[in-house]
């Protein structure tokens, strides 16, 4: 610690006293979220309860020259959280009060530490939900989710969080108080609250949010059908759209996955069968069994094995405890991942997917494959040992071609974990020059500075203002 | 410093953080370092890469109650359990065990523990025992004798739960035997399980404590017991067959009789050791809806009550946090009583003003009612 740090902490421990903590322990565990790459030691973390408190961390960060980098429980998959050159964290996860439910506006007033599954829990009893249910939704806050406009399983017929969030109370880099959108059903001006959600933190800080809740669906029909490939499954994905039927979520997971998945919940997964469909339709009960007899035929025509239908709500919920907690079963396989996340058309699903198996297979990788299925949201997960020398530089060119392959295939770089620094060296390839200058500007008309969570998503040698905010620049985030 | 892991085990963790929101001091204080995921991600930097152990790392480790809530919300199935006993361990070598030791001695004296709390029982009615300490609020003066009914079970009476709850051990007795069973209550034959050691970084002694009880008991005759903390350290640790009351008792749901349930509300808290560890909690709920006439659940997904055994007095203030969440959760429900089936977690609550009882102690008095009745 040097001399400016101990004024710079003297400062916060003013506002925050002991919710203050910048010790070696502390600072290494924020080197990270649940991402493979590593921002090096953060600076202080300030354990935040109000606006104000918000407010005046950054104004003190501002004051010192250091930058501020917002977080919430860390579960980020694109290092859009990492510390880079030492910033002062804002841990926004003590601000967890959900202050107002207004069902007659079917409007909730949250602060972004409300953990998402938690908002659900809240409203189950009025009969309304929070609608965007990423899979880390038993954990990850909902001022994550604005940040990187998450998605999740039933994002494919309710829409990902951006169509769920009404308002935004946000801190500026400079410490202005401003809120973002509004209850109107029109609101005036700009959208600037569609502006800053998925602004990754870079934008402002969230503090206060008004979320749309969506009442519980009458009935729910949930079906798991098996298949020999991964092809036959995502031809059955693409049949259902085009048939014209608009299921609340529909996800695939490959044989690798289903098996650790499995392991893990014991609902019946089948372990022998090459990819399951798991495909959810809901509304009102006629209607639904109308669907759900749909999709089957359509899986039977395209090569299911087995189709079957959850016998119980407790059925239904181990099946999707199994799938949205896939991704952290991985472990069992392998102690490292690498969870890539690309779009691609739907038609071009089951061509993208073999291209993965085959660039896993040339970079001498395992791959397992679960994924959005509907919206065409790839998610491989390269599975790897760490300690494995030179391993790192592999996975991260086994990355970079199944980046190409999706792009080359028509599709955009993120469905839903964000840029971060995962995907920033390859924004060349998805945008112009001038569309990045554009980004840029944008980016500084919220943040001149370049002070909230600098150093991400904007391209390197695009945003001189961020390099100079980082005291000390990364050179290898990797591992 | 080795703490004594498997390193290829402590590599199954891949920090992916679905364990925070089940582990309750991260709940409480939304900081990295008191979660399992901050916490494994501290023992790796210790084991692995030898980082200094400055008070922030140990108070890390000292601050985790033992719950074990992120043990089922991992979908890698990490066992954490194992990590944290065995950095327990080494934490407790590396600063010297004696005094733990000793704190913990009278728990092996059966005897001596009734004497103490006989007197601290005067103390109590003489009003010189602080209620911030968490007592029970009437220590019993005196306990009638054990008496043996047959041999089909044994009842597994412990230490501290004989000498401050033996009621609920009468309880459970009566209850085993209107399902029929002829019971032995194991008494002073086999005393603490050495379940409190364990925790405290005495593995070594708590593995003796259980051995003893091995070698006193016949393995031919299941034991029953009614302490959700003792029950998941035997289970763990002995070699005998270990059942939990509830679970015993629902398993032969049909030799007991049906009477008029209990007019009572009753809230289940599930004790962690319970709920985590032997993953036997729902049989108390089987249980109870056939001798109360409502059971309520309550809303936190089963996150512990803070109690942890002796970590209500080594760490008071984080334990009262915890605390703080399960009251909340209680009074969302607003029920006449709670039922918790281990000692430590209805004591911690009862301190905080919240009525428990143990649920053998609520079936025990619908079939008494009934028979008043009859």
């Amino acid at each position: 610690m040097t001399t400016a740090d101990d004024a710079l902490l003297a400062d916060l421990k003013r506002v925050l006293g002991d919710r203050v903590r910048a010790d070696s322990a502390e600072r290494a565990l924020l080197r990270r979220d649940a991402s493979v790459f590593d921002g090096g030691s953060a600076g202080p973390t300030c354990l935040c309860e109000s606006t104000e408190e918000v407010q005046r961390v950054v104004r003190i960060a501002l004051a010192h020259g250091r930058s501020v980098v917002p977080r919430g429980a860390g579960t980020g998959l694109a290092g859009g959280a990492i510390p880079l050159g030492a910033p002062v964290i804002i841990s926004l996860s003590r601000m967890n009060r959900i202050l107002e439910v207004d069902t007659d506006s079917r409007i909730a007033w949250v602060e972004p530490g409300v953990v998402n599954l938690d908002l659900t829990k809240h409203l189950t009893p009025l009969g309304y939900h929070f609608a965007p249910d990423p899979s880390s939704q038993q954990v990850c806050t909902i001022g994550g989710n604005v940040g990187n406009n998450s998605g999740g399983p039933h994002c494919l017929a309710y829409g990902v969080t951006n169509a769920h969030i009404l308002a935004i109370e946000v801190v500026l880099a400079d410490g202005e108080i401003v809120t973002l959108g509004g209850l109107d059903a029109e609101p005036s001006g700009y959208d600037l609250r569609g502006v800053f959600i998925g602004g990754e933190g870079m934008l402002g800080i969230t503090t206060k949010v008004a979320v749309r809740i969506t009442p519980n669906p009458p009935s729910v029909r949930t079906l798991l059908l098996s298949f020999d490939t991964p092809r036959d499954a995502a031809a059955t994905v693409s049949a259902v759209i085009a048939a014209g039927i608009v299921p609340a979520a529909m996800e695939v997971m490959d044989q690798r996955i289903t098996i650790a998945v499995e392991n893990y919940v014991n609902v019946g997964y089948p372990r022998d069968a090459g990819a399951v469909l798991l495909a959810e339709v809901d509304g009102l009960p006629d209607g639904v069994d109308i669907d759900a007899q749909r999709i089957s035929d359509i899986g039977r025509q395209h090569g299911a094995t087995d189709v079957r239908q959850a016998a119980s709500d407790e059925e239904r919920m181990l099946l999707w405890k199994g799938r949205k907690t896939a991704f952290g079963a991985v472990a069992q396989i392998a102690p490292n991942y690498y969870l890539h996340d690309t779009v691609v058309p739907r038609s071009k699903l089951a061509d993208t997917l073999e291209e993965v198996y085959r660039i896993a297979d040339e970079h001498d990788l395992a791959v397992v494959n679960v994924f959005h299925a509907g919206d065409g949201n790839l998610h491989p997960l390269l599975l790897f040992n760490g300690q494995e020398p030179g391993i790192y530089d592999r996975v991260h060119a086994a990355g970079a071609k199944i980046v190409e392959a999706s792009l080359a295939a028509g599709g955009v770089l993120s469905g839903e974990h964000g840029i971060g620094v995962e995907k920033q060296p390859y924004m060349h390839q998805m945008f112009s020059e001038d569309d990045l200058d554009h980004q840029e500007r944008l980016r500084h008309a919220f943040d001149p500075a370049c002070r909230s969570n600098p150093g991400k998503v904007i391209p390197v040698g695009h945003s001189c203002a961020d390099i100079q905010s980082l005291r000390n620049v990364p050179e290898e985030v990797w591992g | 410093m080795d703490l004594g892991i498997d390193p290829d085990q402590l590599g199954t963790c891949v920090q992916c953080g679905l364990c925070l929101s089940s582990c309750p001091t991260y709940r409480v204080t939304g900081d990295e370092t008191f979660s399992p995921r901050g916490r494994i991600a501290l023992m790796r930097q210790v084991q692995l890469h030898d980082a200094p152990l400055t008070t922030e790392v140990t108070e890390a480790f000292d601050t985790c109650i033992q719950c074990l809530g992120c043990e089922p919300a991992c979908p890698s199935v990490v066992p954490y359990g194992h990590f944290i006993e065995s950095t327990r361990n080494a934490l407790t070598e590396h600063r010297g065990s004696r005094r733990r030791a000793i704190a913990l001695w009278p728990l092996t004296k059966p005897r001596l523990l009734r004497l103490g709390s006989s007197l601290l029982a005067v103390a109590q009615r003489l009003r010189l025992v602080p209620a911030r300490l968490g007592l029970p609020n009437q220590l019993p003066l005196r306990r009638r004798p054990h008496r043996s009914s047959g041999t089909d079970v044994y009842l597994f009476t412990g230490c501290v739960m004989d000498a401050w709850q033996r009621e609920v051990h009468f309880a459970t007795q009566r209850v085993l035997e209107a399902a029929g069973f002829g019971v032995t209550p194991t008494g002073d034959a086999a005393g603490c399980c050495g379940a409190l050691h364990t925790h405290a970084g005495l593995a070594a002694h708590g593995e003796r404590l259980t051995q003893s009880i091995d070698a006193a008991l016949d393995p031919a005759i299941p034991v029953i017991v009614n302490s959700a903390g003792c029950g998941a350290h035997l289970k763990q640790h002995s070699s005998h067959q270990i059942f939990d009351a509830q679970e015993f008792l629902a398993e032969h749901l049909d030799h007991l009789p049906d009477v008029t349930p209990l007019e009572v509300n009753v809230a289940v808290q599930d004790p962690c050791h319970l709920r985590h560890v032997q993953r036997a909690h729902l049989p108390t709920r089987t249980l109870l809806r056939k001798y109360v006439s409502a059971v309520t659940e309550l809303d936190d997904d089963g996150l512990c009550c803070g109690a942890g055994g002796a970590y209500s007095v080594l760490q008071p203030d984080m334990s009262q946090q915890v605390r703080e969440r399960k009251l909340a959760s209680i009074n969302r429900v607003q029920p006449e009583v709670v039922a918790s089936a281990n000692p430590g977690c209805s004591m911690h609550l009862s301190a905080a003003g919240v009525k428990t009882e143990h649920p053998m102690v609520l079936v025990d008095r619908a079939l008494a009612a009934n028979s008043s009745t009859t």
